[in-house]
């Protein structure tokens, strides 16, 4: 099994290599464990997120494109649907049979037609425009409705670190 | 290896401990000479009186020794000897000793061949092996067999440590190849290595069985029984190992797409199947022999029954689902002609490779037979457009035991099965930590496994971490060992600066906004080599390496490249950001910002 998840992933990743989209890279930091990569994804333009530089872990499983790989920002982030230890929650990242939420439907969820590519560009807009019916994050999705404000100050913050300039 | 298991004690090292128990391997032997040529001196000593004068003096000894050796008594002093070491409650320490220890020197051996240094959730695979294998040989020698005599004590722990010995090594050797099994690097070396290993622990297998063969000759039907079935078991893993390897390396060398052809799909089963039923039978037998019901040791077996039982079941609903898929796919779904593959010019959209031979789904989507049946073994909908397909489940299986978690890995069954856990780091730090669970270690599913790590192996990896960085927090660690589940990736992340340290210090200010941040308190998201220096040299346009064209075919160029491209996103992010923050700021406050800068800059 994994010998031609294997194959499809280095598929994916030559394609990335190759044709990266704008402002995305992603590949296996070490490739003794293919199965596991960093992504970093620029916060889309016109908004709040705008100009940082996100890293973030894919992590594959063995049956890799029949399941959905997980992923976790690894820098600080604070969205609504971005749990607080950085996993995120999306409707492509979950496998058909189990559904956390309850309502997504099934033509959002994840399929091996899938790649990391269409999962970051998912996760591009959803950075761009947060669902907050989706708790992942219940304080960061409150403020995003009540005080926008206060929310583009704490990703000001956050796009400042991920930058490494200090605030 | 056995040495590695006992890390935790205060030992001495591998080279003392040798020459160690040499020393006193030879000391006993020596003395076992003296004496055995004292008796026979006693035997001999109406012909030769001369002999008692010369008994103080060992080098007389050891020349008349030497006079007896070519005379045609030798073999019969030899046994003399040998008799007398066995049965020597002194020296029969030391030989054990001896052997022992070269039993480690072997391991230590064999590691250095063929695995190199064994990584660090190999080493916990193998002490938890370990301390589970003693409890359960303890638990056979006593609670089952029931033995009193000292001889037979020996007799059974010296087949128990050669039949663990290579059960561990086999262990070793799974590990490693389903580490391989998600790596690009391992070179052909690295394959033939393992898989010469693997065959020569098969082999002494086959051995095992034969002595158990002449055991049971004198031993009656039960003893062969017993160590017949272990042989069997470890040979069978081993040769499953063995298979899935092959299978392995012929399905990434090949081109031939996801070939998971139903030769291989039965040669598996069977093999599983075989490896649980005979266990059970192993197990059972125990029960029945070990007479005393209600006993601790039966308690024990009666559990791993019930777990074994379950699997089989388990292993069999699996089949029976790949079976249904497969007929309801032969009956539904025609093959693709080739007229249809010749108009799709698409590949299979689910292993991204050519399609020589497809199916067709109702949607006239098409898909390689494999791929296809693999998807619809844990889903019921069109990859592609997602139309429902109607497939209901088999008869006689409920549709929650076709949703994907019945079917493969359950993600928390060892949960329920782990009932003895033993923290020694309670007690003394050099005691051992091992939890005994009536569980395998999990075969399908590697994230599964993972996730299922007891969370022993998190605490005390979480120890070794700490001890290189005292001031983070237990719990901090242990979330992050959770996430990477190697201490080499949290120290990397510490070092990254990816775990953020337990005082908030990034709020500090260490530089102005026009300089890149050169002290360590300052958060780095990436690397440590992202330094000002480093980056000017990537952020040169005419770098080669970094325009993201290029697709190397050597892993660690890419790795590389990789980093490059991350870097030279990264500075640019940056430019851009304090670019447009610097035309922001002149419009309006520009004046703190260079304040900040006389004041901070030293
Ligand atoms: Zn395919
Ligand atoms: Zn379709």
């Amino acid at each position: 099994m994994s010998g031609s998840a294997l194959r499809r992933l280095m598929a994916e990743y030559k394609q990335l290599t190759l044709n990266p989209p704008e402002g995305i890279i992603a590949g296996p930091i070490n490739e003794e464990n293919f199965f596991e990569w960093e992504a970093l994804i620029t916060g889309p333009d016109g908004t709040c997120f705008e100009g940082g530089v996100f890293p973030a872990k894919l992590v594959f499983p063995s049956d890799y494109p029949l399941s959905p790989p997980k992923m976790q920002f690894t820098c600080e982030m604070f969205h609504p649907n971005i749990y607080t230890d950085g996993k995120v929650c999306i409707s492509i990242l979950h496998a058909a049979g189990d559904d956390p939420m309850g309502y997504e439907s099934s033509a959002e969820r994840w399929s091996p037609v899938q790649s990391v590519e269409k999962i970051l560009l998912s996760v591009v807009s959803m950075l761009a425009e947060p669902n907050d019916e989706s708790g992942a994050n219940v304080d960061a999705a409150k403020m995003w409705r009540e005080n926008r404000e206060e929310f583009n100050k704490i990703a000001q913050r956050i796009v400042r670190k991920t930058l490494g300039i200090p605030t | 290896m056995p040495s590695v298991f006992v890390s935790g004690l205060p030992r001495p090292s591998l080279k003392l401990y040798s020459i160690f128990s040499a020393a006193l391997l030879s000391c006993s032997v020596f003395y076992a000479v003296q004496t055995a040529n004292n008796n026979q001196g006693l035997k001999n000593n109406s012909s030769q009186g001369s002999m008692f004068s010369s008994l103080s003096n060992s080098s007389d000894t050891l020349v008349h020794q030497l006079k007896l050796s070519s005379s045609s008594g030798f073999l019969a002093w030899a046994l003399n000897v040998i008799t007398f070491i066995l049965q020597d409650p002194l020296s029969i320490w030391a030989v054990i000793n001896a052997a022992v220890c070269g039993l480690i020197l072997t391991a230590k051996t064999v590691q250095v061949l063929v695995f190199g240094e064994l990584r660090v959730v190999e080493m916990q695979h193998l002490k938890d092996k370990f301390w589970n294998y003693l409890f359960y040989k303890f638990i056979f020698v006593f609670g089952v067999i029931n033995v009193q005599n000292m001889d037979e004590v020996i007799l059974w722990y010296t087949w128990f440590v050669i039949l663990g010995f290579l059960q561990l090594l086999a262990l070793v050797c799974k590990d490693r190849f389903e580490y391989y099994l998600f790596s690009t690097t391992p070179t052909s070396w690295n394959h033939i290595r393992l898989l010469c290993l693997l065959g020569a622990i098969l082999v002494l297998s086959g051995v095992l069985l034969i002595a158990a063969i002449g055991v049971g000759f004198f031993g009656g039907f039960n003893t062969f029984a017993f160590m017949a079935a272990e042989c069997l078991l470890l040979a069978l893993s081993v040769q499953h190992t063995l298979l899935r390897y092959l299978l392995h390396l012929y399905n990434s060398r090949g081109n031939n797409s996801w070939s998971r052809g139903h030769l291989p799909y039965y040669a598996e089963l069977i093999c599983d199947l075989t490896i649980l039923i005979l266990e059970l039978l192993h197990h059972l037998h125990m029960l029945v022999w070990s007479n005393i019901f209600l006993s601790m040791a039966s308690l024990v077996i009666g559990l791993h029954i019930k777990f074994l039982f379950y699997q089989i079941q388990r292993r069999i609903k699996k089949h029976r689902n790949y079976w249904w898929v497969i007929t309801h796919m032969e009956k539904s779904y025609p093959e693709a002609t080739s007229e249809e593959l010749a108009e799709n010019s698409d590949n299979c959209a689910i292993c991204w490779e050519k399609m020589e031979s497809a199916r067709k789904l109702p949607c006239s989507h098409l898909f390689h037979n494999t791929c296809l049946q693999s998807w619809l073994e844990q889903d019921t909908s069109c990859p592609t457009c997602r139309m429902y397909l109607g497939i209901r489940p088999p008869p006689g299986m409920s549709s929650v035991v076709l949703s994907r978690d019945a079917l493969n890995t359950p993600r928390r069954s060892r949960s329920p099965y782990h009932y003895f856990h033993f923290d020694g780091s309670r007690y003394g730090s050099w005691l051992p930590s091992f939890s005994v669970e009536v569980t395998h270690p999990p075969q399908l599913l590697r994230l599964d496994s993972m996730q299922s790590d007891s969370s022993s192996q998190i605490d005390s990896m979480a120890r070794q971490v700490q001890q290189l960085f005292p001031d983070y927090p237990l719990s901090t660690l242990r979330d992050d060992l959770h996430v990477t589940r190697s201490v080499e990736l949290t120290v990397e992340n510490i070092l990254d600066g990816r775990i953020p340290p337990p005082s908030p210090s990034f709020e500090e200010e260490n530089g102005t906004p026009g300089e890149a941040p050169s002290s360590s308190s300052s958060w780095q998201p990436f690397s440590p080599s992202f330094t000002p220096t480093s980056s000017d040299v990537s952020i040169e346009p005419s770098e080669p390496l970094t325009t993201g064209s290029r697709f190397s075919k050597s892993p660690s160029e890419r790795e590389l490249i990789l980093q490059l491209r991350k870097e030279k996103l990264l500075l640019a992010a940056r430019k851009k950001y304090l670019d447009r923050q610097a035309a922001t700021s002149s419009s309006g406050e520009s004046s703190t910002s260079t304040d900040q800068s006389h004041s901070k800059v030293d």
